[in-house]
């Protein structure tokens, strides 16, 4: 364990060049999928939280339960999506890099969503209507709501990012795994530890930790930052 | 000869009163008949009719509860209300659902405990203009001439959270004078002031009825009640009376 420890700072520290470039295949794809998913599921995280409409609650009670959906399952149906006889086959997206960036903007929707949606209606209601009352058009009105919920929004991309780069079952599924291609951190930690390669594993799982540590340090800073301006107001 | 001079004394007096509600219909801003809101089931309020004059000033009192506030976010287009007819500034206005934007740039309406943007109280006074395109030098002046109105100018760049409860309300009001409305709607302005804080904010209300808005104030405030040149309403039992 300790000497698997060690090695595994030693293929970290030393650049090893499979290694690298398979947490750039992570953080790419990863990226990549935040990016697409963000505007969209912010966007419908907004609207839903602003408005009142028949069937409003299922909406949301769907978004909550997207939460907790199994990222393998997504995997699953967008193998079936994507697969040369599925509705996508055309696109040839299966095992490859497009493929996962697909699935991960898949995964981040409801998180981005869920979270946007919380943000929004966590925020005071007089914001929206100041904004409306001093003249604001519609996406004014949103603009101006999203930069005073900007704290609660920042932390859905950084959830929707921890989601994204920890989640192996959907980036297996449509990614395949192949190496120098699809490989990300989270299915080279599973092939590596099913060949007792522990020390690639161990390296590709302290990149992950930091990752995490990172991720949560941020959203702490943020929580900070918008419970010290409630506490100003 | 008797009948014809007598026939003629009644048509001037007809004339004359025709011309006087003529007149008094050009001066009135804003005419709403039959204005009703419901909450659920029950009926909030009936109003049969409503005039503001223009460079009027009105103060609504009535009991917690009354409707107060919903009359005013109802009339500056935050809540919706069953309205037979609405006359603004000698137009009919045929649609009030949604808010027509010729009435949401004449009438605004300000919060009971203002909120502020997050930002700085330079750019929550001129957020206004910038939704309106102003040139930049022009919201630059407006908005330091609104500051030194307001008493407010020391506090330019200081984040609005940071302000007490009377620099946080002289600065929304400043925020509302800026865009010149026709019809401010004012809710409890002094609510949650008290001393200084709360004179500032009563010697600021005159001074938008000078610079050409029509105001109405929600208050229970006597100080505000007692403004010289005030009107008074009074909702009671769901109706509008005047007083």
């Amino acid at each position: 364990m300790i000497d698997a420890t060690l090695h595994a700072f030693a293929l970290l520290f030393t650049g090893n060049a499979d290694l690298w470039h398979v947490i750039w295949v992570s953080l790419k794809t990863s990226v990549s999928g935040l990016l697409l998913a963000a505007p969209p599921a912010v966007l419908l995280g907004y609207l839903i939280a602003m408005n009142r409409f028949r069937g409003r609650r299922i909406v949301i009670w769907l978004a909550q339960a997207a939460l907790s959906l199994p990222t393998v399952l997504i995997g699953l149906l967008l193998y079936l999506l994507l697969s040369r006889r599925g509705p996508l086959g055309e696109l040839q997206w299966l095992f490859s890099q497009p493929g996962i960036v697909f699935g991960q903007c898949v995964v981040a929707l409801p998180v981005l969503l869920a979270f946007t949606l919380a943000a929004v209606q966590a925020l005071d209601p007089r914001y929206a209507e100041t904004a409306v009352a001093l003249g604001a058009s519609r996406r004014q009105v949103m603009l101006r709501v999203l930069y005073e919920g900007r704290f609660g929004v920042m932390a859905a991309v950084l959830s929707g990012f921890g989601r994204v780069i920890s989640e192996v079952g959907c980036a297996l599924m449509v990614g395949g795994n192949i190496e120098g291609q699809t490989r990300t951190i989270t299915t080279a930690i599973a092939l590596e530890t099913s060949k007792g390669e522990f020390a690639q594993g161990i390296a590709l799982g302290i990149v992950l930790v930091t990752l995490a540590l990172l991720m949560n340090g941020a959203l702490m800073l943020l929580q900070g930052d918008a419970h010290a301006a409630r506490e100003r107001g | 000869m008797s009948i014809s001079i007598h026939t003629s004394i009644s048509a001037a007096v007809y004339e004359n009163e025709n011309q006087r509600l003529r007149d008094e219909r050009r001066k009135a801003l804003l005419g709403v008949r039959g204005l009703r809101k419901h909450h659920g089931d029950r009926l909030l309020f009936d109003i049969e009719r409503i005039e503001i004059a223009t460079h009027g000033a009105y103060v609504l009192t009535g009991v917690n509860g009354a409707g107060k506030s919903t009359l005013l976010r109802v009339l500056g287009g935050l809540e919706r209300a069953e309205i037979d007819s609405l006359r603004f500034a000698c137009e009919d206005v045929l649609r009030v659902h949604p808010y027509p934007r010729r009435l949401r740039e004449a009438i605004v309406y300000v919060h009971q405990h203002p909120i502020l943007f997050s930002t700085s109280v330079a750019h929550n006074i001129g957020y206004g203009l910038q939704l309106r395109r102003l040139p930049k030098e022009e919201i630059a002046r407006t908005v330091a001439d609104a500051m030194a109105w307001a008493g407010v100018a020391h506090l330019e760049g200081h984040n609005p959270a940071t302000l007490s409860g009377g620099e946080k309300q002289r600065v929304a009001l400043a925020r509302a004078k800026v865009l010149q409305p026709k019809l401010l709607l004012l809710d409890e302005p002094t609510s949650n002031l008290d001393g200084a804080a709360r004179e500032q904010v009563i010697e600021l209300i005159p001074t938008l009825v000078e610079a050409g808005s029509s105001v109405v104030i929600a208050c229970h405030d006597r100080d505000l009640i007692n403004l010289a040149g005030v009107q008074r309403m009074k909702l009671r039992d769901g109706h509008l009376e005047l007083r």
